[in-house]
Parts: C-alpha cells; structure tokens; sequence
C-alpha cells in the first residue's frame, strides 16, 4: 500500500461515501425514531403482518415480534438497508481498478516505482476504510436516534453488529475487486457482483420457505448475515465473522495476485 | 555507452488481431529516438510492453538491462512516461494531480513548480476545465519534471499548439544534453526532424528501417516552387537530383532529392518573388514503404507525396 495512493482514493470515495452515509443515517434514523410506536403497538402490527403470505414476511426476514430489538432491526436495516447500501458502495469503489484502466488513469500510478500489489493494496485499503464508515453511521445512526426515544437498545450490541455489517461489506468488495481485475470491466464485474447477491437474497428466501432447499441458505451470504442473536443478546457473530473474513481475505488476495500478472488492456 | 531499450524479437499480438511482431531495437544511452508510425502501426503497443502494461507474447523488451515486464516498478525508477491520452483525474487540479504523481515517483511535492510555470500552466483549475492542449502542458510537466535518465513518449505534441511544440523540444534538448535518452513516437516529421537523432519507422506492427532523419530525408524528393520575376533559361535547373514538374513562365514548380546546396545556388542568382520549399509529411514518407509494391517504383510513389504536397 502506499499512503499517497490510498489517501487519493479515500478522496475519491468521498462523495460516493458520503451520500450513502447520508441516505443510510436518514431512513436508518427515521426507523429507529418509530421504534417505540411499533414496540407499543406489537400486537396489533404483529396481527397486521400475518395478514400477509408467509414468503413475502420471510423475504423480509421477519421471523418474531417487531417489538424485539434483533428482529427491528434485522428486518429494516440488516436484511434490507445494510446490503443495498453496502452491494451500491462495495460495487462502485471496488470496480475503480477496472473503471480507471478504461478511463487510462492507472497506467499513470503504475509507470512510477509503485508496484501493482501496494496500489491494489490502497485500492483495497480505501474500501475497507469507506465500508468502515458506512457500516459504523448506518448502524450508529439507528442507535443513536432509537436511544433518544428511549429504544432498549445496547450500544454494545450495535457495536457487534457494525462488525458484522462491515464483514458483509468486505466479502461483496473482495469478491467485486476480483471480479474488477479479472475481466477488467466496471460494468461486467459490477454486474456480476449486484446478480451474485441478488441470487443469494433469493438462495436465503427459497431455504426459509422450502425446507426441502434449506441447504441453500448456506450458500447465500445473507444465511450469515443474523443480526437478531447480536443485537438481541450482544452474541459474538464468530462464525459469520469468520465465513466472510474467509471470502474477504482470499478473494482480496486473488485478486492482489492476478492484477500482478495480468495485461492491462481495457 | 550502453543501450538503454533493446527489443529482442519482440511481439505482442492481442488473440487473432496483430499487434507488434518481431521488433528489433536499440536505443543507445543519450540518444533521442524517434519511433515513427501511422496510427495503429503498433507505437503504442511497444511502449505499453516497455512500461510493462503488457506482456510481450514473445520476444523480450529490456530498459538499462532490467525486463521491461518482471522488473517493472524497479526500472520505473528510471523512467519518466506520458502515454498519448492519459485519463487524468478531473476533479484534481492539475498542481494536485502533479503532487500526487511527484510523490509516487519519489520527487519533492514541489518539483513541478517551475516547469509549470515556464509552460505556462495554470496549477489551480480543475483538470475537467481544461483545454486538451493545456492537459497535454499538464503532461508535458510531469514527464520533464524528475531527473529518471529514460523519458518515454507517446505522441506527446499532439494537441499542442505552435509555441508549445517547440517548448517540447527545447525540453528534449535540454534532456539531451543533460544526457537523458528520449524515445519519442511520434507522426509529426518535423518534431522528428528536429528532435531526433535516429528513427525507427514501424508499418503493420513491423519494423521496415532504422535510419537517421537527414537520411530518411534525403532519399525523399523534396517540394520547390519559384515565383519569379522572369522566366529561367531553358535548361536552367538541369541537375542530376532536380527534376522539372512544372514550368509555365514565371511559376517554377520543381523536385530536389539529396542535396539542395547547387539548386539553391542557382535559384539565388534568380529574381526570386516568393519560393516554397515543401518537405514531406510523414504521411508521404510512409507511402513510400507502403507503396513500395513489386513492380512499382519508391521514386515513383515519392515523387507523387511530394507532389501532392506541393499542391
């Protein structure tokens, strides 16, 4: 990694970063703000859910009581908020390797002494401090705001689930960057990337509805993705950790080794 | 002195299309070598595997005896490049941009300072606001700004005007002298005429010569037209390198290969009105070589570019 590189692309995260941080501190904080009318009012929202058929509750992932903290949560923000904001941002920062190829500003970084694995480093390096941030607002935004209404919430726990989210974030941007190096294209890696989480949203649907299929929940990253456990009794998600540190770390590293020798032709 | 860029039976193709194919190049340490070529001739592929972009499919490239692809960010140290079209940042300003890229090749912040302003370049405005002539000062600025004893350049004055164009090369020259080598692509004959000291003229991805500029011009015919105060003798231009296109009266329209000093001799004894001496483009040199065809004579196809320029 080199400082001035990824100082560079922190920079041009910045805008990016900053509006999802914005949309994710808004609807994030507007739902944490009814939280103590919902938790109020479960029995009749809980009545009012069961009026709808069972696959669309399940898509939402709303197995429980909204008026318990994990299953709020997990059904507004963790299942709903967090991968759209985490799969825009991880796609568009993690495919900047590709997009600037096209663009023919790479070659410029890569006709200095800086060598293709610590300016994929950096690349690297900006993602995850952008995910850092992204995870860390969306999450606080809905502690901070639920605590002022009086929300039971622990910040300890939300504390765990920003790791988790973050984690979230960073397999979807190790597999987008390598996916990026591999073909070489924003949009084909970009698109790859949005239809392999989509596909395993619907892999993690199907297994809740069909028990038949359920062993295609492992193979989604949302069947890792439980922020009930956390947020509901502070339990450390280490597998879920773990799964998508595995993926993180190996198709970071993948994708380090093939940028180093592949042939820069847009 | 060694060779600073050797190119060993290189070629690089891209699956089925060609690319470049059995290069075979020196370039001497403090040389100024122009590599000259119509678009897509391959100047670009070649230097993108000299800076170690791509990877020669076979062959080999080397700069001051490190491979251009394995020992790549180590002999970046020793070169300075500026590709033809660089995607520039656009949100950067250009002293930003020339900052950023100071530092990644180890320079002070500020070496970009007094280049900039010799060129005349404005350091504060946005890249996005710029003119391309004054993205290509940008470039200019950058490639010149360090001291790395190899300067690579892709067609660099393209979109330079008159008075930069030859602020490039007083740069050139002044890394001449300062013992840098300069491999310079180019399509423009007379930056090369005036820069260089050898050219290499590539053709489909081959290399057809390596020669210096005075030899590549004087086998080429040159363009002269007179306007005269009166008509010549007749017989009066008969040289052995002349050739008569042209004479009606007073306009005089002629042809000179190889060495003009006895033509010019004789036209000074002239009542000269107005002359135009048209050297030719590149273009006309290059169909020299694709003319060049069984059958059909290299006179006869320059003769015909260098009358064409003329007109």
């Amino acid at each position: 990694m080199t400082a001035a590189t990824f100082l560079l692309e922190l920079r041009r995260s910045r805008s990016l970063t900053a509006w999802l941080v914005i949309v994710g501190l808004a609807y994030g904080g507007l739902i944490a703000v009814f939280y103590p009318t919902i938790s109020s009012n479960s029995a009749v929202v809980d009545q009012y859910l069961a009026l709808f058929p069972r696959e669309m509750i399940a898509a939402f992932g709303l197995e429980g009581s909204l008026a318990d903290p994990g299953i709020f949560f997990n059904t507004y923000i963790g299942s709903l908020l967090w991968p759209i904001l985490a799969t825009i941002g991880a796609v568009l920062i993690a495919t900047r390797s590709a997009a600037d190829l096209d663009r023919g500003w790479i070659e410029l970084p890569l006709s200095t002494p800086i060598p293709r694995t610590r300016y994929l480093g950096a690349l690297i390096a900006a993602q995850l401090a952008a995910l850092a941030i992204l995870a860390a607002a969306t999450t606080g935004g809905v502690l901070v705001l639920g605590l002022l209404v009086g929300a039971p919430f622990e910040a300890g726990h939300f504390a765990l689930a920003t790791l988790l989210a973050f984690a979230f974030g960073c397999a979807v941007a190790s597999v987008t960057t390598l996916l990026a190096v591999v073909t070489l294209s924003r949009g084909t890696a970009g698109g790859i990337a949005a239809g392999i989480v989509i596909a395993m949203y619907l892999f993690e649907v199907v297994a809740r509805i069909e028990p038949d299929l359920a062993g295609l929940g492992s193979l989604s990253a949302f069947h890792y993705l439980e922020f009930v456990p956390v947020i509901d009794s502070g339990a450390l998600p280490s597998t879920d950790l773990a799964v998508f540190g595995a993926v993180s770390v190996v198709s970071w590293l993948l994708a380090v080794l093939v940028f180093r020798g592949r042939d820069l032709v847009a | 002195m060694g060779n600073a860029i050797e190119l060993d039976r290189l070629t690089r193709s891209y699956g089925h299309r060609r690319g470049v194919v059995d290069l075979e190049v020196e370039v001497r340490e403090g040389e100024v070598f122009g590599f000259l070529g119509p678009n897509g001739a391959g100047k670009t592929t070649t230097i993108r595997v000299l800076m170690g972009f791509i990877r020669p499919t076979s062959g080999r490239a080397t700069i001051f005896g490190l491979d251009a692809w394995s020992d790549a960010p180590r002999l970046h140290r020793q070169v300075a490049w500026l590709g033809s079209d660089p995607g520039y940042l656009g949100e950067l300003t250009a002293a930003e941009l020339l900052r950023h890229l100071a530092r990644l090749r180890g320079l002070a912040p500020s070496a970009w300072r007094a280049l900039a302003e010799r060129v005349d370049l404005d350091p504060g405005i946005p890249i996005r606001k710029l003119s391309r002539g004054n993205r290509n000062k940008v470039g200019l600025v950058a490639v010149f700004m360090g001291h790395e004893p190899l300067l690579v350049l892709d067609e660099p004055t393209s979109a330079l005007d008159p008075l930069m164009q030859r602020e490039f090369l007083r740069l050139v020259a002044e890394a001449r002298a300062e013992g840098r080598t300069v491999f310079l692509s180019s399509h423009n004959l007379p930056e090369v005429e005036r820069s260089c000291d050898r050219i290499g003229i590539i053709r489909d991805g081959r290399l057809v010569e390596i020669t210096t500029v005075g030899a590549l011009l004087s086998g080429h015919w040159r363009s002269v037209n007179l306007v005269l105060g009166t008509p010549p003798a007749p017989g009066y231009f008969d040289l052995p390198n002349v050739r008569v296109v042209a004479s009606s009266g007073q306009d005089v329209h002629l042809m000179v290969r190889g060495d003009v000093n006895e033509l010019l001799a004789r036209i000074a004894r002239l009542d000269v009105r107005d002359i135009t001496i048209t050297t030719p483009d590149v273009e006309d040199l290059f169909l020299r070589y694709y003319d060049a065809r069984p059958g059909v004579p290299s006179t006869t196809a320059d003769e015909g570019a260098a009358a064409r320029a003329a007109r």
